[in-house]
């Protein structure tokens, strides 16, 4: 953007201030430096008198031969058609509608607030896992069973589920399993004094204990 | 803004208030108030006088439907302003921005009621804006016919204040070059172009 005129930086201040000038809008202090600008620079003084002259024919009233009552008369026949009332009505419920889905969004992020604040205060322990996750260590094995070769699977399970065991680790070379309690309830001696007497076992000592 | 403006703001508030509670009355009182200003503005915006008073009935629909939504984050004027462009920019689009020539069309006011000083304002101005477009013209009517500060045109043209310095700034250079010749002087300031 270049400026019109081949003038210093004052008569492109005074440009600028013109049309603020004009119409009354510009700091006093503005207004009247322009008026000492324009006391000795001939070229803005040309430049304002045209702009004076501009503002006069703009402020002249509209030529355009409307009747303002006729058009009135017209925009109000139009309101009362079924348009403008139906209009009128969706502008009011629409009002409403929107007042309403803010309101169903609010309540919607508290619960979303109230659950997650619960979810927190619950400690954080999911019941799931998810594949990314470290599977959780196994239990330290305390006591190495050997079951009967004749022992059924079914009969197997069974033994552990109601000793509260499970299996972590073997079978090994000589058919021993690994065995840890599966609640800390469950005590090693009481769960190896069980085992020892159960048909089927063919073996059962604590894992610590020196052989 | 002066006090006279800010009394006007007060009025044209209550009005709209009045509207929204569905006062035809106040309609009136309104449409009769800003009827020549905005029939002034479309004038200079479309210069097709035949859907002038179609854009101006559009806009007062828009205002009556929405005076209860006006927050008051601008003056009544600004809103008004703001919702009659719109509407001339669509009548633009539908109608085209060339001048009819049409028999029928009532005799412009000027041939009979103005003054020999202004009918010759009218015509030097009216063969400067033709050179003008849209835009600009409706720049210069909002900043010298209306009296619209920066910040109020770009709201009522939902642009950045930047746009419409430039618009003003490239209206006026295009009248400067173009009035004094039209006046009889002798167009000095192209010399003076960089």
């Amino acid at each position: 953007m270049t400026f019109p005129l081949d003038s210093g930086r004052d008569c492109v201040r005074a440009w600028d201030l013109m049309p603020w000038v004009l119409q009354d809008s510009a700091p006093q202090e503005q207004a009247q430096w322009l008026q000492d600008h324009l006391a000795h620079c001939a070229s803005c003084r040309a430049e304002y008198a045209q702009q004076s002259r501009l503002r006069q024919a703009m402020s002249l009233p509209s030529d355009i031969p409307l009747d303002a009552n006729i058009g009135l008369g017209r925009l109000l026949a139009r309101l009362d058609t079924p348009e403008a009332r139906d209009w009128r009505l969706r502008a009011r419920s629409g009002n409403w509608l929107t007042r309403a889905l803010v309101a169903a969004v609010l309540i919607q992020a508290l619960a979303i607030g109230a659950l997650g604040a619960k979810l927190w205060s619950a400690g954080g322990v999911s019941l799931y896992r998810t594949l990314s996750q470290e599977p959780a260590p196994a239990a330290a094995a305390t006591i190495r069973v050997v079951p009967d070769a004749a022992m059924t699977l079914a009969d197997w399970n069974a033994l552990l589920h109601r000793l509260q065991l499970q299996v972590v680790g073997g079978p090994n070379d000589v058919g021993a399993y690994a065995v840890a309690p599966t609640s800390p309830a469950s005590t090693t001696l009481q769960a190896l004094q069980q085992l020892r007497a159960t048909r089927g076992i063919r073996l059962a000592e604590p894992v610590n204990s020196a052989p | 803004m002066n006090d006279a403006d800010i009394d006007a703001d007060v009025t044209d508030r209550m009005l709209l208030q009045r509207m929204a509670a569905g006062d035809r009355i106040a309609l009136g009182v309104l449409y009769r108030g800003y009827h020549g200003r905005l029939c002034r503005f479309l004038s200079r915006l479309t210069r097709r006088p035949d859907v002038i008073e179609e854009v101006i009935n559009d806009c007062f629909w828009i205002a009556w439907q929405k005076a209860g939504n006006f927050h008051g984050d601008s003056r009544v004027s600004t809103w008004l302003m703001g919702i009659a462009y719109r509407c001339g920019l669509k009548a633009l689009r539908q109608h085209g921005d060339e001048p009819v020539e049409d028999d029928n069309l009532p005799e412009q006011r000027s041939a009979d009621h103005d003054q020999d000083e202004d009918r010759e304002l009218r015509d030097w101005l009216g063969k400067g804006l033709d050179r003008l477009s849209a835009d600009q013209r409706a720049v210069i009517e909002l900043v010298y016919g209306v009296g619209h500060t920066l910040d109020e045109v770009a709201v009522i043209m939902q642009c950045p204040v930047g746009t419409v310095k430039a618009r003003l700034f490239h209206a006026r250079v295009k009248l400067r070059n173009l009035l004094p010749a039209l006046a009889g002087e002798p167009s000095k300031q192209k010399e003076n172009l960089p």
